[in-house]
């Protein structure tokens, strides 16, 4: 659900900027007065957690897989004004410091799943779990149910982000200009995949942990403190659980958008899926492990109405440039193509994995571990370019960072296809100045905007409505003169910014982000907070693959998915309590060494007649583009 | 002159489980002390007290014969002098180590204490070169071997130039190399005016790091001595659960006797 650049108008990103800055502020403040000097490595110490959960991959009913937010587990523990912030320094730092997730979009992103998703949490599970006691069946239930809604909620509030882009911002023409999909499509669009695969995802973690942290230490989840705890069981999947299951499956499968959404979470899609090969098949396996029925439920028949509706007010066309009406179905054409593979090769790999069960189990686990790899070579690749001597690594930081900055909005603020064409290269001149390999430029980048963006934007050229261009003889589908520049304009912005955030991100080793943030006027306490959560994202997951390790080490033979459900929970469990124990230590060290409630830094920065050179180049850049792209 | 640390009749629990019981205790300035005992006898307990981190249920506690409490470490002039004469390595270095360079670590201290911006950078600087951490100067602690991190750690408070050092388990998972750099530096101090007062269970390096050992089991004093007398005092460290009776055979006589690992290498003799 991380929103990239590009699909937000700049005014919708400033707005949600100003609800999460409410938002932050209030929580600094009462966290603040709540828990006095002990707040900074409490909060980041859970933020890195947070993190860290995230990036477990839980195996759900039905052969797929989610990740979870971990909102509700913040929510839970820390209150809804903590959870606030330690959600949000996790976002910042995948923003930041990994590129995953937009800049211009941080705003949006914190107030949906961090402001959004930690008051929903917070409110669904002081309702249901009420009075009960702490060792009571209610509270994991209570758990379960708000991680449940609570990630619905986010995913509800950025779907109307998306839906009323088409509507405030187009041009003339009526081509729209950021998301393109109206609120009806993208609605359904993003709940299906949140109904399913990521709410069970939050709360099978939510429920999961607070019924270990019931079995083990009792006094974290408040309430009377009950010492004889009842050991309490994951819950597990029932028969009931199983049926809405497949019939959520079947719908999936009967409607297009339900396919896409499959898999990654629809508005989220980032490297690491497009490139491994086992998220590929992820996306198609939740459809395919089912057969289809002889004629679709009525519901289904709404749901697909959803689909064609834009179309009937529109008469069938002939092509009027035939190039283009090649050019179109080719593209058509081999989206079809790559959606078909991916679906064969997901069946394949499941009649595959039926034979070889062990593997097929240990699949969760692998990919647990692969990701919690990712992050250490990630931090490797960007240690590795900010060392070398290229354009971005020769100015200040803050000017990277403001430059970045302005050159992402200007993109934004661009209407033209060929003003933001014009600033895609741009961008990939700077790129490979500040010697970002070519190879991550053209696989880790633009690959993966070419695939995924470009999968959920297809749809695109059909539903929006405009000027006939071309129909598609077997499918009787029409393709708009809006449709597509509204497609090929998204596509280009994309482009650019993610471009212009990686090189930013590869070039500028983290303490100079975090310096340079600080000499922006970020609040020092903020800066601590980032730092910190940062810098224990390692340890714990350092310390989560440990625990994978020393498990898979000792689990022979298939584990079902209900008992790999419980060890990440556990897993999750044990390293929630390692966070604590370390955040009163650090504290401690914090303590000892002078820290009494105000943070100081150490400003080394010195701007020199380059960095001011580049600020003004980068920034009249920008200011010229949008005035040329208007 | 008033003693380094005077402790009267000092008890602290957690939670209602006694930590430190009615332990009384004076260490000189200029003294090294170990205190050695079990895992749970109490003894990061005590340092943290030392440290004026925790604070006595009961008794009291003096630094320099003034007496700490929380309220006087709050009071600016105070707290500020007690933090920079008196430094805390925690057995942890993860703990001790939340900044995102070691640059930025070592910094940290006399920037939270307010020195000038210029005397920050010359002293950092020059604990770096004293510790031989110039290369690492912008690693992040997640890229340091654990003997670094706990040089760093070192590092991190030795840049006040300390008066008195509290070390927890320094050596505690170390190779014998770094291990042995570290006891070398604790001993480069011995006859200067540091107090340094180290926990550790390792009966190994106590001749090497301290002149007085006390012995503490179950949060009160067992006993108090020269590494010497103390070492000899099999029956008291077999109490303080420091070393464990060993049961072997040789030569078809079956016996048991107490057992130290002073020598991490070689056999133990003994004679039957």
């Amino acid at each position: 659900m991380h929103i990239p650049d590009g699909y937000l108008s700049p005014s919708t990103c400033a707005t949600l900027y100003a609800g999460a800055s409410a938002g932050w502020y209030a929580s600094l403040k009462r966290v603040k007065r709540q828990l006095s000097t002990r707040a900074i490595p409490l909060i980041s110490v859970l933020a890195a957690f947070c993190f860290v959960v995230m990036m477990f991959n839980l195996p759900l009913p039905g052969g797929t897989t989610g990740h979870p937010v971990g909102v509700g587990l913040a929510a839970i523990v820390l209150g809804p004004w903590g959870s606030i912030l330690a959600i949000s320094l996790s976002l910042a730092i995948q923003a930041l410091f990994f590129g995953d997730g937009g800049i211009t979009t941080l705003g949006a992103n914190c107030f949906n799943m961090a402001i959004v998703g930690s008051f929903v949490a917070w409110a669904i599970y002081k309702l249901l779990a009420a009075r009960s006691d702490a060792s009571s069946k209610r509270r994991p239930l209570a758990a379960a149910i708000a991680g449940y809604v609570a990630i619905n909620a986010s995913a509800l509030c950025a779907a109307i982000e998306f839906g009323i882009q088409p509507m405030l911002f187009h041009d003339a023409s009526g081509t729209p200009l950021y998301a393109p999909y109206p609120l009806r499509v993208a609605i359904p669009a993003m709940m299906i995949g949140h109904l399913t695969i990521a709410g069970l995802a939050e709360a099978a973690i939510s429920g999961g942990m607070i019924a270990y942290l019931q079995r083990t230490d009792i006094g974290l989840i408040g309430g009377a403190k009950t010492p004889t705890a009842q050991p309490l069981a994951v819950a597990p999947s029932t028969p009931a659980l199983r049926r809405l299951w497949l019939t959520v499956a079947l719908l999936m499968l009967l409607t297009p958008l339900g396919v896409l959404a499959a898999g990654t979470a629809w508005g989220e899609w980032s490297a690491r899926d497009f490139q491994d090969p086992n998220s590929r098949a992820q996306i198609t396996a939740a459809s395919s492990n089912h057969q289809l029925p002889a004629t679709p439920p009525s519901g289904i028949e709404k749901l697909s109405s959803v689909w064609t509706a834009p179309f009937p007010g529109y008469a069938p066309s002939f092509v009027k440039n035939s190039t283009l009406g090649y050019v179109l179905s080719a593209m058509f054409g081999v989206g079809i193509l790559l959606l078909v593979s991916l679906l064969t090769i997901s069946l394949a790999r499941q009649r595959q994995s039926n034979k070889v069960p062990p593997k097929h189990r240990h699949h969760f686990i692998e990919q647990t571990l692969s990701g919690f790899a990712k992050t250490f070579s990630r931090a490797l690749q960007s240690e590795h370019t900010a060392a070398q001597s290229g354009l971005m690594q020769a100015l200040d930081p803050r000017v990277r960072l403001v430059g970045t900055f302005a050159l992402v909005l200007a993109t934004l603020l661009c209407g033209r296809i060929q003003t933001v064409a014009a600033l895609l290269l741009l961008a990939s001149v700077l790129a490979l100045a500040s010697r970002v390999p070519a190879r991550t430029l053209l696989i880790g980048v633009w690959l993966v905007v070419l695939g995924f963006t470009g999968v959920i934007l297809l749809p695109a050229l059909f539903l929006t409505p405009g000027q006939p261009l071309y129909v598609i003889p077997a499918l009787h589908l029409t393709i708009t003169q809006q449709g597509l520049r509204a497609v090929l304009l998204l596509f280009l912005r994309v482009g650019t910014t993610v471009t212009l955030t990686t090189s930013l991100v590869l070039c500028t080793p983290w303490n100079h982000v975090l310096k340079a943030l600080r000499s922006l006027r970020v609040p020092t306490e903020v800066v601590t907070m980032l730092a910190m959560t940062h810098r224990y994202i390692f340890l714990l997951t350092e310390s989560a693959n440990q625990m994978f390790e020393s498990r898979q080490s000792r689990t022979v033979g298939p584990l079902s998915s209900s008992d790999t459900r419980a060890m990440a929970t556990r897993t999750a469990g044990v390293l929630f309590s390692k966070s604590l124990e370390l955040s009163q230590e650090v504290y401690l060290a914090m303590l000892s060494r002078g820290f009494a409630g105000e943070v100081r830094l150490l400003s080394e920065f010195r701007m020199r007649g380059r960095d001011y050179v580049a600020t003004a180049v980068l920034v009249a850049t920008a200011g010229i583009v949008v005035w040329i792209g208007r | 002159m008033p003693p380094a640390f005077q402790l009267e009749q000092v008890s602290y629990d957690y939670e209602g489980i006694p930590a430190i019981q009615e332990l009384s205790l004076s260490i000189e300035h200029g003294e090294r002390v170990a205190l050695v005992g079990a895992n749970g006898s109490g003894k990061s307990t005590l340092l943290r007290i030392l440290d004026g981190l925790y604070f006595a249920t009961v008794g009291s506690v003096r630094f320099d014969g003034e007496i700490l409490t929380a309220e006087r470490l709050r009071a600016d002039g105070f707290g500020f002098a007690f933090r920079r004469r008196v430094a805390l390595v925690l057995q942890n270095p993860d703990a001790q180590l939340f900044n995102p360079t070691v640059f930025d670590e070592v910094a940290y201290a006399p920037l939270q204490l307010q020195w000038k911006r210029e005397d920050v950078l010359r002293r950092v600087t020059d604990t770096l070169s004293l510790m031989a951490l110039d290369a690492l100067r912008d690693r992040p602690p997640y890229r340091l071997s654990g003997g670094e991190k706990k040089r760093v750690a070192l590092a991190s408070v030795l840049v006040l130039d300390p008066e008195v050092l509290l070390l927890d388990e320094p050596t505690a998972a170390l190779d014998p190399r770094s291990q042995g750099q570290l006891i070398d530096l604790i001993q480069q101090w011995k006859g200067t005016n540091k107090t340094i007062i180290t926990a550790t269970h390792q009966l190994d390096i106590l001749e090497d790091i301290a002149d007085r050992v006390i012995v503490l089991d179950g949060g009160r004093v067992l006993a108090s001595g020269t590494p010497a007398e103390i070492l000899v005092h099999q029956e008291l460290l077999l109490k303080a659960n420091l070393i464990h009776a060993h049961r072997h055979s040789h030569g078809g006589i079956t016996h048991s006797h107490a057992h130290t690992h002073r020598h991490s290498h070689g056999a133990h003799e003994h004679e039957h």
